[in-house]
């Protein structure tokens, strides 16, 4: 091929181009950041304290499978005391200082209800939070907030199903007088309604120091057969049971998610014996212990062995971190999805990934592959405590609820 | 004592900012805060923003407890009722009244009807003083807070989901970023410490005063207990249902676990420190209360970097750390950190002579 001058002029036209585009558009930055507010001081410090941790293992991890599109994370870690006020200052001062933060993890309803209409333009991040509050499952309003499980309504009514399944007849519902305790009450009375139980007790207490005889007494009065506890953590509802079985209530007692932890039921078991035999509840995801169809859970509990011996997070994962460990999953897998596509990494890409999750394999978290609908994941079964082996068995299938 | 400030008239004794350090140090700082609103990051005008809302609040219980002497644990009730009555107010009032107009209407309905409970949350203060005055209006916080969350009055205050709140609207000049807000938050900060001051000047401020020192030979001066103590009651109650609307215009969104205990328990505590009776006295405690706990944060995160463990480790230290702090400062100057202040600058001024 003898070299024309048009085709030379062709050819060097066609190398500067193709030398001259640059490899990646954009400038990436040397990392991202995931930040968070948690609990560390306060009334939930325990919890806060057990999933600091997790953060740590999930950037470790994170990282270890090529960060988000090749960029490594940090993760940022804050204290809010479960000061919702507080919480957005944190947020604020992430927003101020960390210029990459891509995901933000909140510790409230309180602070997500508060940062919510916040969320615009460039104060938008992508964010997850501890709560299952029926509120936030709406993308209309909060295209950028997601539950990384069912809500305490889609919960209800997983228990709900349940307890028709099982034959029941009636039902109680004793809450907290709290949004928390209150948040899937009224949901819970028409889907009862719906399902053909009948609601013979709607009762609220404190959500600290509640009066035990008094309600016990008109629970027994109710004749309830199930009864759905909701809006509790660590205290009351252990008591409350414990109440119901001295008085002699056959009562079967149901919780939601932040009323099944092991934890808690077993240093409950391990004080006052083992009433909470036979205690139910619906949990979203499998529990730590429960590995060997969750390849990621396996990973995680190599990973706590060594980098957590001698702590209680050495042989045990709490749901609190579960919880949290999923959550941050779900927005890095959006984030990836932006990234992979080779786009910047904007909340709202991010948040469009995030509503396009569809039969996504979690790697163990839930039952099967599941799906993001409404920014939320309408999945859970019921397990059972068991005493004497100090453990949470699933007594149901996995359900899914619209 | 401050020297130096020879005054040649009646007029000149009677100036708000009665010699030319105060005049300097207030055109200074508003001079300031007018730069740091243009200047400031986002970071520093939230930090400002919850400062200044904190301050109004804390100068309106320098009015009750540093002037008038009558100890209230309740005000945080007042800051809700500030908070709540300007977004309903918004809330029933919208399409009645055009938006442009709103705040001038809805800011001094909160202000009122928080000076109106105030009247009310003072009666006992005619039969009771001290601790017990203290624990009688603690019950204001938490019926307050309880009337918020009852079910009854939820399609109204929200209940216990709280309620989204508007950004005010000056005739079509909608604050709806931080930075604005933080501009009307300083104009009405600076009002309300001017105003405080200026109260002090009035016979109605010498008044409180004079209750504060010695209640009965007061009442045998001729002053009525009942009008005043009420009056300092209404006027502090003012202030803090200014700093609620305000705090509702701030923020999205209130909730009523916002106001309680804590928050009257910080604005007490932000009036010890600073220094009772003092004009500057909220200035220095707010700093404390709210900045302080930041800086902590900010040295200690500087200092034990993102490590695994740190952060876990950290915050119970922070807490400790400006609790010590606190303990400091009440054991080294129980007057306050106004006086502090005071005692660098009298040196200063008087240098090289007599120090103290």
């Amino acid at each position: 091929m003898t070299l024309s001058r048009r085709s030379f002029l062709a050819t060097s036209a066609a190398a500067t181009a193709v030398m001259g585009t640059p490899m990646i558009l954009r400038a990436q930055p040397k990392e991202y950041v995931v930040a968070s507010s948690l609990p560390l001081t306060g009334p939930f410090a325990t919890a806060g304290q057990l999933v600091s941790p997790a953060m740590k293992m999930f950037e470790a991890l994170v990282n270890e499978d090529g960060g988000i599109g090749g960029v490594p994370i940090r993760t940022v870690i804050e204290d809010s005391g479960y000061v919702p006020a507080t919480a957005l200052a944190n947020y604020q001062r992430a927003l101020a200082t960390e210029p990459n933060m891509v995901l933000y993890y909140g510790d409230s309803t309180g602070f997500m209800k508060l940062v919510a209409p916040e969320l615009k333009g460039k104060n938008a991040t992508l964010m997850g939070s501890t709560s299952f509050a029926s509120d936030l499952a709406n993308p209309a309003e909060n295209p950028y907030q997601y539950l990384p499980g069912p809500s305490y309504e889609d919960q209800v009514d997983i228990l709900l199903q349940n307890i028709k399944n099982a034959g029941g007849t009636n039902v109680a519902f004793i809450f907290s007088n709290t949004e928390f305790g209150r948040d899937p009450i009224e949901h819970g009375r028409k889907k009862a309604e719906k399902l053909g139980l009948e609601v013979v007790l709607e009762e609220t207490t404190k959500a600290q120091g509640a009066d035990i005889p008094t309600h016990v007494t008109k629970l027994a009065q109710s004749g309830a057969e199930h009864c759905i506890l909701q809006g509790y953590v660590t205290g009351v509802w252990p008591q409350l049971i414990g109440g119901a079985r001295q008085f002699g209530l056959p009562t079967q007692f149901y919780g939601t998610f932040w009323g099944m932890e092991k934890l808690i039921a077993d240093r409950v078991t391990a004080e006052a014996g083992p009433f909470l035999d036979g205690y139910s509840g619906v949990m979203p995801y499998r529990y730590s212990y429960d590995a060997e169809e969750a390849p990621i859970y396996q990973r995680y509990a190599a990973f706590q062995k060594s980098a957590f011996a001698g702590t209680p997070l050495e042989n045990y994962m709490p749901t609190w971190g579960l919880q949290s460990l999923i959550s941050m999953n779900l927005g890095v897998e959006a984030l990836r999805r932006v990234a992979g596509k080779g786009e910047e990494l904007t909340a709202e890409r991010a948040a469009e990934e995030l509503a396009g999750i569809t039969d996504y394999d979690t790697g163990g978290f839930f039952g099967g592959p599941v799906s993001m609908k409404n920014n939320k994941i309408g999945t859970g079964r019921v397990y059972t405590y068991e005493a004497a082996s100090g453990l949470f068995q699933p007594t149901s299938d996995w359900f899914t609820v619209e | 004592m401050i020297n130096a400030n020879l005054k040649s008239s009646y007029a000149a004794d009677e100036r708000v900012l009665d010699n030319r350090y105060k005049q300097g140090f207030v055109y200074g700082s508003i001079l300031l805060l007018a730069l740091f609103t243009l200047f400031g990051s986002d970071y520093a005008i939230l930090i400002g923003s919850q400062m200044g809302i904190l301050l109004i609040a804390v100068v309106g219980i320098n009015v009750l407890t540093g002037y008038t002497g009558l100890v209230s644990l309740g005000h945080g009730a007042f800051v809700a009722i500030g908070a709540y009555a300007v977004t309903i107010f918004n809330n029933v009032a919208t399409g009645i009244i055009p938006a442009g107009i709103m705040p001038f209407l809805s800011l001094p309905f909160a202000v009122f009807l928080a000076a109106a409970v105030g009247v009310l949350v003072g009666l006992p203060s005619l039969r009771v003083k001290g601790l017990y005055l203290a624990v009688a209006t603690l019950a204001a916080n938490f019926i307050v807070i309880f009337l918020i969350e009852e079910e009854l009055f939820a399609p109204w205050t929200g209940g216990m989901v709280g309620l989204t709140t508007n950004a005010p609207n000056f005739f079509g000049w909608v604050l709806d970023t931080k930075r604005e807000m933080f501009g009307l938050i300083a104009v009405l900060g600076v009002l309300a410490l001017l105003a405080a001051q200026n109260l002090m000047r009035t016979r109605v401020g010498r008044a409180f005063i004079a209750i504060r020192d010695r209640d009965y030979s007061a009442e045998i001066l001729g002053i009525s207990l009942l009008r005043y103590k009420l009056t300092s009651f209404a006027i502090s109650a003012a202030y803090c249902g200014l700093a609620g609307a305000l705090f509702a215009y701030f923020y999205a969104r209130i909730l009523p676990e916002q106001f309680e205990l804590a928050l009257s328990l910080q604005l007490v505590a932000a009036l010890i420190v600073g220094g009772l009776g003092r004009t500057m006295g909220p200035v220095f405690g707010v700093i404390v209360i709210v900045l302080v706990p930041e800086l902590i944060k900010i040295t200690f995160g500087a200092v034990t970097g993102d490590a695994a463990g740190m952060a876990q480790l950290r915050a119970p230290l922070q807490e400790i750390a400006f609790g010590a702090l606190l303990v400091l400062f009440l054991l080294k100057e129980p007057l306050g950190i106004n006086q502090i202040v005071d005692r660098i600058l009298r040196a200063a001024n008087r240098w090289p002579f007599a120090r103290g």
